[in-house]
């Protein structure tokens, strides 16, 4: 396996730590107001620290592949796609290739790919190739996350290199330790951190404990730290609960943390059936995701630098910010209109993911089940199963698959 | 002259240790001659010794090891009985209260706060008996009770960390032993009844504590500063004032435009310090039986500061972020429910007519931890339902059955679902004496899913315990 790692993005998150506020820390400091002025809502950061580690970060990103050209009449030379059928065949091994830098090592197609048969899903003595598997689960996943979670990601959105860091392994994932009451469990099933009561007098309403509230406050640290920011980024700390006087950025979180369970329940949770033991946990589940997982630290992940806007593939929309994808038929019913998509294609919430089960068999025999792709002038949405399986949790700002 | 000029005691007095005066040894004995450190003379009388235990402080030591050790030992079986991780992770150590769903039981599990209990009991056993020593001694030797007084405003703070829990029905509010634990504790009850800062005792009390050390500092540094002129004999100026009060009472008159007196001063101290400890307790228990939210008490009666909203979401917006409370959840903390919602449990009635009208009965009330087959404690409603099914309708048999969702690999689901199965049994076998024969288990692992498994709503609900009535047997 070769490994391109670049230096800067091996120190990124060691670096990105220091960027956690504290009081103590030498260097000079610069106060953001969060706030109304008064509350002491401030955030104190070390400007040398976050151009040090933006420029670390800048340095370590990879610059953005030339462009694919206009999409090429005649049939895809590929088989077996299964997530990158909207883009063309250029657009597509272009995004590969991308995809190595961020993960592999550039041109190590070895890394996923048996190279004998590019379209084979197992290696050439027949077992799976975990690596390939788990790859076409992240692709969706980074679809989805862009195409449907604009209220986290925005137009900035997300690629394999947010969480990778040129790795094969994002550096901060987490595992079940054993523990019922385990504080990363808010990133799956255990959402319970509203402790407070809203009324004046003590009922039988909230019944929540102080244990609770102790399990709560390690949650959002959790989060805080993650991200580098402190309480006031996302509180007026006179009153956790209140919205009103809350900053923006909470709402921010809270999308970011749907989004979150969301990405852990469809896409990295079922992959303890394709992953190899070495790369599970002590209970033998997959790593899962977290606030760091993107953010490494960083307010913004790799400090907003915008990555994932030169690569269309990654989008599962066609267009980005209003401006039409180039390498991207057109001619799909506009995704971001919700009351034409759900003309054409069926109710994006509810429908249940087309095909492709939750959980992929490691021995999906997928060469002889090779599609082709849809030909780039065919009116078609295309319906992509990954990006179409939410589930129906609530979270605003979603949009319908194209 | 020997003056009093400096920060720490420079003068030491060598001679034959005073034993003090003779004492009724029917009530206990002295212990020791006394000896001489010169260091302790630096910062007090360099005399140490004899010590007076009696019954109440004998008794009070012994109360207090055995508290000690029981929160050390649980400390050391926490790091698996290695001295140098007891060391290094000292400060992160606790011994936690009984968890929620004990409620004020009395003997909750050893390993889930029984053991606080005890340590607790004992420690406010050695709590009280060394109050008791300190009026009686007060009494013994003719002095006043204001010590034993000013301690027992301390006690009764420390007694709302116990009233509180009890007055609010949950052991799991009180304080943990530990170091980083119990001030942990003290951020999660300020944040859990809405921030602390908006209780007015609180307030109170912080001030009566400023105020004491602001107290503490004034008097002894006015004492200090006219010793040179006879001050620290106090209690002679009390009733002779000569020039050292004279001067004393001027420098206050004259900087603060009024002065205590050389004998009031030590009552303005006095009370400072045992206010700080009860208006400290009375917030205490007022939190979380009266106010449950000091933020919106405040707000309501004008203590807030009214800013600007920060957040642009519309009302109805904020109502949907608002959410529910987290509540007491299957093990005291967070919910196993992927959506929060507790499972309805079905009564034994419903049961009942379920399994006599379709022949089965599904519930997802049965809650267990994740990839295991432990029962979690708040599961007992439903189960207790199902026993009283049992009792009530001996002829009733049934096979449970164990169902997972897709998640994870089919061969672990299987066996899953055939341990829960089997764990269900086993507890309704033990907890209602049901004839083994009656209840038998089968396990479909996501085999038989009711709900599309592609959400975590429905993977809710393939997570269940279905209840198949069975033939007689």
């Amino acid at each position: 396996m070769t490994c391109l790692v670049p230096g800067a993005a091996r120190l990124l998150v060691a670096g990105a730590c220091f960027a956690v506020v504290t009081g103590c820390q030498p260097g000079k400091k610069e106060s953001a107001q969060r706030g109304y002025r008064g509350t002491g809502m401030e955030l104190i950061v070390d400007k040398t620290d976050i151009d040090r580690n933006m420029a670390l970060v800048a340095a370590g990103i990879p610059p953005a592949l030339p462009p694919a050209g206009p999409p090429t009449a005649g049939p895809s030379p590929w088989r077996n796609v299964q997530v990158l059928t909207d883009v063309s065949p250029a657009e597509l091994t272009r995004t590969m290739l991308a995809m190595s830098t961020w993960v592999a090592g550039t041109g190590n197609c070895a890394y996923c790919h048996n190279i004998a048969d590019m379209s084979a899903d197992t290696s050439a003595g027949g077992t799976p190739l975990y690596t390939k598997l788990t790859a076409r689960r992240m692709l969706r996943m980074v679809r989805d996350i862009n195409g449907t979670y604009e209220a986290h990601v925005r137009n900035t959105g997300v690629t394999c290199y947010t969480c990778h860091l040129g790795q094969p392994v994002p550096k901060s994932t987490w595992v079940y330790d054993g523990n019922p009451n385990q504080v990363e469990r808010y990133f799956l099933d255990r959402k319970a951190v509203r402790v407070q009561t809203h009324a004046v007098a003590a009922s039988n309403d909230n019944r929540s404990s102080v244990k609770q509230t102790e399990w709560t406050y390690a949650v959002m640290i959790k989060i805080s730290r993650g991200m580098g920011v402190s309480c006031s980024e996302c509180h007026n700390t006179r009153a956790f609960n209140s919205w009103e006087q809350a900053p923006p950025q909470r709402v921010q979180a809270l999308h970011g943390a749907e989004m979150v369970r969301h990405v852990n329940y469809e896409y990295l949770m079922p992959l303890n059936a394709v992953l190899p033991a070495s790369r599970l946990g002590p209970m033998g589940d997959s790593p899962k995701a977290l606030c760091s997982t993107c953010h490494n630290g960083a307010y913004k992940p790799l400090y907003g630098y915008p990555m994932a806007k030169d690569y269309p593939a990654l989008w599962g929309r066609t267009e980005w910010n209003g401006q039409p994808f180039p390498a991207i038929p057109a001619s799909a019913p506009a995704a971001t209109d919700s009351a034409g998509a759900g003309a054409a294609a069926p109710a994006p919430s509810a429908a249940p993911p087309a095909s492709v089960p939750a959980t992929p068999a490691p021995s999906t025999p997928a060469p002889s089940a090779a599609t082709p792709a849809p030909a780039q002038a065919a009116p078609a949405p295309a319906p992509d199963p990954g990006t179409g399986a939410m589930g129906g949790r609530g979270v605003t700002g979603k949009k319908a698959a194209p | 002259m020997l003056e009093y000029q400096n920060i720490f005691t420079r003068v030491q007095v060598r001679t034959a240790p005073d034993p003090g005066l003779p004492i009724d040894l029917s009530t206990g004995a002295r212990y020791g001659k006394g000896t001489f450190n010169y260091w302790i003379g630096k910062i007090g009388d360099a005399q140490i010794g004899p010590i007076y235990l009696g019954w109440s402080g004998i008794a009070s030591i012994i109360f207090g090891f055995f508290a000690i050790e029981i929160i050390g030992l649980n400390f050391l079986a926490q790091v698996h009985w290695n001295p140098i991780q007891f060391i290094r992770q000292l400060p992160w150590l606790a011994l936690e209260p009984p968890p929620p769903q004990f409620g004020t039981h009395l003997f909750p599990p050893l390993q889930q706060g029984g053991w606080y209990l005890l340590a607790g009991g004992f420690l406010s056993a050695a709590i009280l008996l060394w109050w008791l020593r300190t009026y009686l001694r007060a009494r013994a030797l003719g002095l006043g009770t204001h010590l034993a007084w000013a301690f027992a405003s301390a006690i009764f703070l420390y007694s709302t960390f116990f009233f509180q829990p009890l007055l609010v029905g949950s052991w799991s509010e009180m304080v943990p032993f530990g170091i980083f634990a119990h001030l942990d504790w003290t951020a999660a009850f300020s944040i859990r009844y809405g921030n602390l800062y908006y209780n007015p005792f609180h307030a109170l009390s912080i001030a009566f504590l400023y105020g004491s050390a602001v107290l503490f500092a004034m008097h002894g540094a006015t004492i200090l500063a006219v010793s040179r002129v006879g001050g620290e004999r106090e209690i002679e100026q009390i009733t002779d004032r000569g020039t050292a009060a004279e001067r004393a009472a001027l420098f206050w008159r004259w900087t603060m435009g009024w002065n205590a007196t050389m004998e009031s001063i030590h009552r303005w101290a006095w009370w400072f310090a045992v206010l700080t400890t009860f208006t400290g307790g009375l917030g205490i228990l007022l939190t979380g039986t009266v106010v449950d939210n000091w933020f919106l008490w405040g707000q309501k009666h004008g203590l807030v500061a009214d800013y600007p909203a920060q957040n642009p979401a519309a009302a109805a917006q904020m109502e949907q972020l608002r959410g529910q409370y987290a509540g007491v959840q299957p093990s005291g903390f967070p919910g196993t429910g992927v959506n929060d919602t507790i499972p309805v449990v079905i009564v034994a009635e419903q049961i009942y007519e379920s399994v006599t009208k379709t022949g089965r009965v599904v519930t997802q009330a049965i809650l267990f931890d994740l990839a295991q087959a432990t029962i979690v404690a708040d599961s007992r409603a439903q189960l207790d339902e199902i026993g009283k099914v049992l009792s009530e309708h001996p002829e009733l048999t049934f096979v449970i059955e164990g169902h997972t969702d897709n998640s994870g690999e089919p061969g672990a689901n299987q066996s899953l679902s055939e341990q829960r199965a089997g764990a269900v049994r086993e507890y309704l076998i033990t907890n209602y004496q049901v004839l083994p024969g009656r209840l038998s288990t089968a396990g479909y692992g996501a085999s038989r899913p009711v709900a599309s498994n592609d959400s975590p709503a429905g993977r809710a609900h393939n997570r269940r315990v279905e209840l198949v009535a069975g033939s007689q047997p």
